[in-house]
This record gives structure tokens, sequence and C-alpha cells, in this order.
């Protein structure tokens, strides 16, 4: 099965590549160019949720720091787009190294909200600076090329998800991450330095959101902490990731496509829908963990596999039911 | 004298007030099969924490090959060259029985590849290969019991911790998994080895070591420990299997 | 230096609503093992219910504090069995789920909230908000809203409360079983879902009082929740995960931190000053203070 998926993700990259040969609406190219995003964003997310364990609930904050450091380097020093993008991600992937040090030390559930704090502090932090504009935000030389910013995030995206595929699903340190995710003192034993592993996922997960989060910035034009650095980033990713499917790259790309879908369209037609945008995706989230825990690319796996224990390989985050435990010496 | 392949030097682990394992010493030479026994609680598992590297001794050394080890991290043992196994199995419920086994494989063998080759080589030797595909959260105890093994095999050990690898095992599985740890012995690992069941440890092991809270109380060969005053005390209302 | 008096009162001020905020929180992570990301939307609530009653009916917010601790009991009662079924699913890691699931919650709370409630601030108006006591000393002299000492009163009042609750009752007892060995409370004939919807429903009565208080002294938004559940981790970090005795140091700590930056030096960087003691703990001390956390 996995290499048909991968077929299949060589031809629709191909085909979106040729989108904007056949398209010429810009609105069109506009909306793919943010459902190509939030797709790194789900799947970046996922790296260290489905994979390695840890729910970084603070992953906006990679996302922001590419963004402003994009636009305080293009803005105020006047370096070239490609440059401060580099640069952004560099900072991104620091960030998860600084922030990783303490935070990876403790079990799951601390990480969550720890790291939620800290992406708290990083929109404090924009909000005080002179440098970030503060609460006004950031201007950035208007480029309007929307054929230019497709294909970048397009080629990002897509260069990610394959680099990830490769990382997580043919070489070893995929399997490294769920072993570390499964049972971490064990891994320990078999030779793996999980501090060092899970670092090394932390930055992997960081560095594309910092990308997409320059791009984003530079496509815009114009960024604030409410809306770059706020909680909406990093809520969206994690619903995208969790209702798709946790623990397989598929799954977030589905989740991604399925909730954008739904809210551009949404978008349409209903004007206050920021505020009911929340309380949709609050709802998901929680029918999700109840209803759906292994999303919906899980479930279709579950459905369609001829051996049904085959499928529960692809169950990233499942604990199973133990054999009885022998007393303690 | 050849160099000991182990050596626990004075070792004392202590939580708080109480002396989990206490001023014990032995040697373990090359090829040899020592058994560790001693009532519940003796300290047993404490003690191949401390030599495996998740608890670090209050007092004493550990020495692997006359190279001082103590305090070192697991993961810088496995690399050394030792293997454990944990009593309370806990296998890589997620991946393949295949894939638990690699991950260990990729120690000695970084290319995927390569490391998959050597796991299957280990599934055949300990006879899991038939389930090779399988999710490992669907083996029984037994499966899991030699899983674990598989996994230290697969990290290619000198030293081999077993830590109550046939508790809970029916005979038959029993006998199998002895006939395993002959095997592996004959391969040329060192083995020690922790087990409740009398009747296996007896019977595989060339030297034995005995404790009773935490301190080493006998040691030496099976026959004559079995005979020693203070160990059978120790075992009182315990039955000898 | 004349301020000092005044920055140690008001950092116990302080100090005695994150007790409040955390104390709960505590106790919810250390008998079931969740950590509720929701617990700033509950506090948030709580402070809505108490701001519509005391507008409709007119009544003394400190005086129908019980309506709402027996309002939110029922709902957080009620409500455990869902998080329940969701901390021991067989699929996916329980714990972490949980978590998911509470951070769902969080958000359809906000949403909620601010559909109904828009995105304006407001307060509660007690009577007791009219008052201050004012000491001095040579030149020293201390202020001391009526407000604010009722809310320390109110702290103290919720610890010693929980304090009797888990140490003197058998109900205590049981949670206590509970919290420490949850195989072998059920062993013993304690029923592990009927306790675990007490101490949920607790908690969250809990949080809720405090938000009505919390809006007598400060204002309230919809948008309140997240910043108040940073501060109820901070003090549970701080404290030590699940270790209860170690929350009022750690809220005093926190309140005396946030008072000295809003007397003597810039409140804008109080939160980062927080946020700064909360990474240095991470790195140095996960455990807590006293480390004796989980």
């Amino acid at each position: 099965m996995p290499r048909k998926v991968l077929l299949w993700a060589v031809v629709m990259t191909a085909v979106l590549a040729a989108v904007p040969l056949i398209v010429h609406d810009t609105f069109y190219l506009r909306v793919l160019t943010e459902a190509v995003m939030w797709i790194a964003l789900a799947i970046t997310w996922d790296v260290l949720a489905g994979y390695t364990g840890y729910l970084n609930f603070g992953h906006g904050a990679f996302f922001g720091l590419g963004a402003y450091t994009t636009a305080i380097l293009m803005g105020h020093a006047g370096w070239p787009f490609p440059l401060a993008v580099a640069a952004g991600s560099v900072l991104a992937a620091v960030a998860a190294f600084v922030a990783g040090m303490p935070t990876l030390r403790l079990k799951g559930a601390y990480f969550a909200i720890a790291t939620w704090a800290l992406a708290r502090a990083v929109q404090q932090v924009a909000l005080i600076l002179e440098i970030t504009g503060g609460p006004d935000g950031m201007r950035l030389p208007p480029f309007l090329h929307p054929q230019f910013f497709y294909y970048a995030m397009l080629s990002v995206t897509a260069a990610v998800f394959f680099l990830l595929w490769y990382l997580l699903e043919t070489a070893p340190f995929g399997l490294k991450l769920k072993a570390i995710r499964e049972n971490e003192a064990g891994a320990m034993a078999l030779g793996l330095n999980p501090a060092r592993i899970k670092i090394q996922a932390f930055i992997l997960s960081a560095c594309p959101a910092g990308i997409i989060g320059g791009i984003y910035a530079y496509w815009i034009t114009y960024i604030d902490p409410a809306s770059t650095l706020g909680d909406l980033i990093t809520d969206q990713a994690v619903v995208m990731a969790v209702f798709g499917g946790l623990g397989t790259l598929i799954g977030p790309v589905l989740g991604a496509i399925v909730l954008f879908a739904f809210k551009t369209y949404f978008w349409a037609y209903l004007s206050d829908y920021q505020v009911l945008y929340l309380i949709i995706l609050g709802a998901l989230i929680a029918f999700s963990v109840v209803f759906l825990p292994e999303g919906l690319w899980g479930s279709i796996l579950s459905c369609t596999a001829k051996r049904p224990q085959l499928s529960k390989a692809f169950h990233p985050l499942e604990t199973k039911k133990e054999a009885p435990e022998v007393p303690n010496a | 004298m050849p160099d000991a392949m182990l050596r626990v030097d004075s070792v004392s682990k202590v939580f708080g007030g109480l002396h989990a394992v206490d001023a014990v010493s032995f040697t373990v030479a090359p090829q040899e099969i020592v058994g560790l026994i001693g009532p519940n609680g003796a300290g047993k598992t404490t003690l191949f924490n401390l030599i495996s590297g998740y608890y670090r001794p209050t007092r004493g050394r550990v020495f692997f090959r006359e190279k001082d080890i103590t305090g070192l991290a697991p993961y810088t043992l496995a690399r050394l060259g030792i293997g454990r196994t944990f009593q309370i199995v806990k296998p890589f419920g997620g991946l393949t029985v295949l894939d638990n086994v690699v991950v260990a494989a990729l120690l000695k063998h970084p290319r995927r590849q390569d490391a998959e080759r050597h796991a299957w080589e280990v599934l055949e030797f300990t006879g899991l290969a038939d389930r090779a595909r399988d999710p490992a959260a669907s083996l029984t105890l037994a499966g899991r019991k030699r899983l674990e093994i598989s996994k230290a095999l697969a990290l290619e050990p000198s030293l081999l911790l077993l830590d109550e690898v046939v508790a809970g095992l029916n005979p038959t599985e029993a006998d199998r998994t002895v006939q395993l740890i002959l095997g592996v012995r004959a391969r040329g690992l060192t083995i020690v080895i922790v087990e409740h069941i009398m009747r296996v440890i007896m019977n595989i092991s060339d030297r034995v070591v005995v404790l009773n809270y935490g301190q080493k109380i006998a040691e030496g060969d099976p026959k004559e420990v079995a005979k020693n005053r203070a160990v059978i005390e120790a075992y009182l209302g315990e039955s000898v299997a | 230096m004349l301020l000092l008096p005044q920055a140690i009162v008001d950092g116990l001020l302080i100090g005695g609503i994150y007790i409040t905020i955390a104390i709960g929180f505590s106790l919810a992570y250390g008998v079931m093992h969740i950590i509720d990301f929701a617990v700033g939307e509950w506090i948030m609530l709580g402070a809505f219910l108490g701001y519509y009653l005391n507008q409709w009916f007119g009544w003394e917010p400190f005086l129908f504090l019980p309506v709402i601790f027996l309002a939110f009991y029922i709902v957080g009662f009620s409500l455990q069995p869902l998080i329940h079924r969701v901390l021991s699913g067989r699929r996916g890691n329980p714990v972490l789920m949980g978590l998911v699931f509470t951070f769902g919650l969080a958000l359809m709370f906000r949403g909620l909230a601010l559909t109904g409630f828009g995105f304006f601030s407001r307060s509660i108006s007690s009577a007791l908000a009219e008052g201050s006591w004012f000491f001095q000393s040579g030149n020293f002299f201390v202020t001391i809203p009526v407000i604010r000492f009722a809310g320390l009163s109110y702290a103290l009042a919720v610890t010693l409360g929980l304090h009797y609750l888990l140490k003197k009752t058998d109900f205590g007892l049981a949670v206590q079983a509970l919290a420490q060995h949850k195989e072998s409370a059920g062993l013993m004939g304690i029923n592990a879902k009927r306790v675990s919807s007490h101490v949920y429903g607790l908690y969250v009565a809990i949080s809720a009082m405090t938000g009505t208080i919390f809006g007598c002294i400060f204002s309230i938004s919809a948008q309140m929740g997240p910043d108040l559940t940073v501060f109820a981790f901070f003090v549970v970090v701080l404290a030590g995960m699940g270790y209860l005795a170690g929350v009022p140091w750690a809220a005093f700590l926190l309140g005396f931190v946030q008072s000295f930056f809003l007397i003597y030096l810039s409140p804008a960087y109080t939160l980062l000053a927080v946020f700064a003691i909360l990474y240095t703990i991470l790195l140095i001390s996960p455990t807590g203070l006293f480390r004796k956390g989980v």
C-alpha cells in the first residue's frame, strides 16, 4: 500500500504544478496556495505528534517566527526574499532546540501545555517589541504575483512531504521515533538516545513551518501578532492532523484538505464565521478523539484492509492490552 | 586470569532509607551463565537496572571488560555490548514483530536493509520468523518474551542480561526458552539471568549468586548453593520447583 | 522601599486568587491524570454565570457562590463519564487523547462564549468592591481593598476545605487511594468512576466560583480563559504536578513576582517574567520546587 500512496502523491504534485497553466483565475490560485500551506503545517505537526507522541500546542509559533523574521529582514534590512526565509527557518530551528531542551524531557502531556505557554510568550514578545511593530504588526514590500507564491508554497510543501516520507517511512529515523513513542525506556536499552532523537524530530517539525511562515508573510504582505502568532494557526493544524489521522503522512494531508475545503465554503456563506469556526474546530477535535481516534485515514485503512490485524500497525498511538504482568522481583 | 566480562564491585543503591542493593560484589567470566536468584524484593531487578545504566549506584562501581561503566546511559552500554530484557515486557506495540527487532539491529547495522536482514536472522534463531509481519501487540506472553530476547540479541551484545524470561510460561514454552538460552551461550555470549523458577536456574547456570534483602548471601555452584543454610532460610516457605 | 509592604500585601492577595485557579487543576491531575486544557474556560464560564446572576437578580456575588458551586458541580459530574471514556479508550494514548479532548472543549467553550457574550469585557459589581482598608505606620502605608481580601479569604477557605475533605473524610481517603493506585483502589471497593466524577465536579465547581470572584476583582471577557490556564499551569508546575500542598507556596511566589513587576517594573513584562521562571524551573527541576511532582 505505501508504494501506491507514494505514486499518488507524485501524481498529485504534478497535477497541482500544472494548475496555474490551466486555471487563470487568481482567486482559485490563492485558495489553492493556502490549502497547500495548511497541508505543510498539518504534516509537520504530525511529525512530533503522531510519530513521536509529543503534542506541540505551540506549533504556530514556528510559523510566526518564520513570518516575522522574514518581515523584519526584508522590511528593515532589505534582505532578499530567499535569504530572509532561510533565516526564518534557522530561527525556527534554534527556537525548537531552545524550547525542546527542557520540555522534551517531560511527559507528553506536560510538553503540550508547556509549548502552548511558550508560544503565548512569543506572541507577548511580538506585542511588546518595537521592531516587530507591536500590536499593529508589520508590512512587507508588496510583490503581487500569485503564481510565484503558489509555486513557492507548492514546492516547499512537496519537498517537505517527500523528505518526511523518506525520513519517516523509509529511513530508520521514523522507526526510531515510533520506538521512542511506544516505550522510551525500552528504546534506550536498544541503543537509542531519546533526548537527541526527540530534539531532531522537533527541529524537523519546526524548520518547514518557519519556511512556510516566511512565504506566507511575503505573500500576504501584512502580519500581526493576532493573526500570525495566535492560537488559531496551531488549533487548525491540530484539528487537521487529528481528524485526518495521526502517525501517518496521508492523514494530515487528508485532514487539511477536508477542513480547509469546509472552511472556504463556510467563509463564503457566513459572515460571523470566526467565532462559529472556533466552536466547530473544538467540537471536531472532541468528536474525533471520542469517535474517530485513528482519524479519517486510519478509519479508511481499517475498513479496507484485507487483514484487519495488519492495519493495527498503522494505528500510531495505540496502547495494547498488556499480557498479565509478572510480579516484580 | 582472563579479563572478567562483568565485575560488580561493592555496589549499593539506596532509596530514601531503603538499601535496595547493599554492597553486592561478584564477577562473571566470559561465556559463563550466572544465575541471580533470591526471594521477592531481594533486589535482583534493581541490580540489573544498576548494571544496565537505568540507575546510578549510590556506592560502588561496575566494570565491563575492565572498563568502568558506572553511571553510563543505557544506550551507551548497548553500544558497548550489553543487552538486556525487561521483566515487564513492553514491546513496541504499534510496530510489527520484525520492526521491533530492526530497531535494535540498527545499532550495528545503520542501513535499513542490512538491519532488516540481520533482524530476519535473529528471528529465525529465536523461532519468531513466522510472526515477523504481525503487529507485536498480537503476540502472546510467550511470544513477547521471545521478542524481548530477539531484540536484545539483535544488538549483537557480548553480555546478555535476562530478567525473568521464563516466568509465566508453561513448561513446554519454558523448555524452549531454556534451549534458546543455551544456544545463545553456544554462540559465545555471556549471560546473567534472573529467574524465579528454580528448575531452570539450577539446570542452566554455571554459577549462582543469591541475594536477600539487597545483600549477597551465597555464591557458587548451583548444587552447593541449594544446600546452603542461609539460602534455604531465605526461601523458607518458598517451594523449590 | 516605601512600597515594599504594599508589594508584599498585593502579592499575598493575588497569590490567593492563583491558589484557587490552580488547586482544582492540580487535584484533577493528581486523581484523574488529566491535564485539563479547559480550566481557564471553566473559570470564565463561572465568571459569566456570576455576572448574569448579578445582573438579572441583583444578588451579591459572594452570597450566591454556593449556587455557582452547585450548578457547575452538576455539570462537571455529568461530563466526567465522557472524559473517562476518552481516558480509558482502547485506542490511542489515553493521557494525550484526554489532553486533546479538553483542548477541543476549551475551543468550543471559548467559541460559544464569544458567540453568546461577545468580545467585550465586563465586571461583576459587588458590595465589597467599594471599600478599602488603610494602614499606616510611619512612612509605610498599605492599602488593602476589601474585595481582594475577600478573595484571599475565599482562597484560604477553599484550601482548608479541600484539606479537610482529603485528609479527614472517607471520601478523601478514597480520592487519595485513587490518585495513588487506580487498580488497587478498585480492588478495595472504591468505585473509581463515581469518585472521579465527584472529583471532576469538585474541580469544575471550584474553578467556576473562582471565576465569579475573579470577576468582582478584575474584568472578565470571553477570551480570558487561555491566560488563566497558563497561570494554572505555571503554579502547578512550580508546585509539582499533583502535589497539592505545594500549590499555596507556588501561588504566593507567583503573586509576589507579579506584584513586584506591577509596582517596581513594567507590568507588560510580568507575563514574560513568569514565562522565564517557568522555563528555568522546567530546565532545572521539572518535578517542581519541592521535587514532589509526578
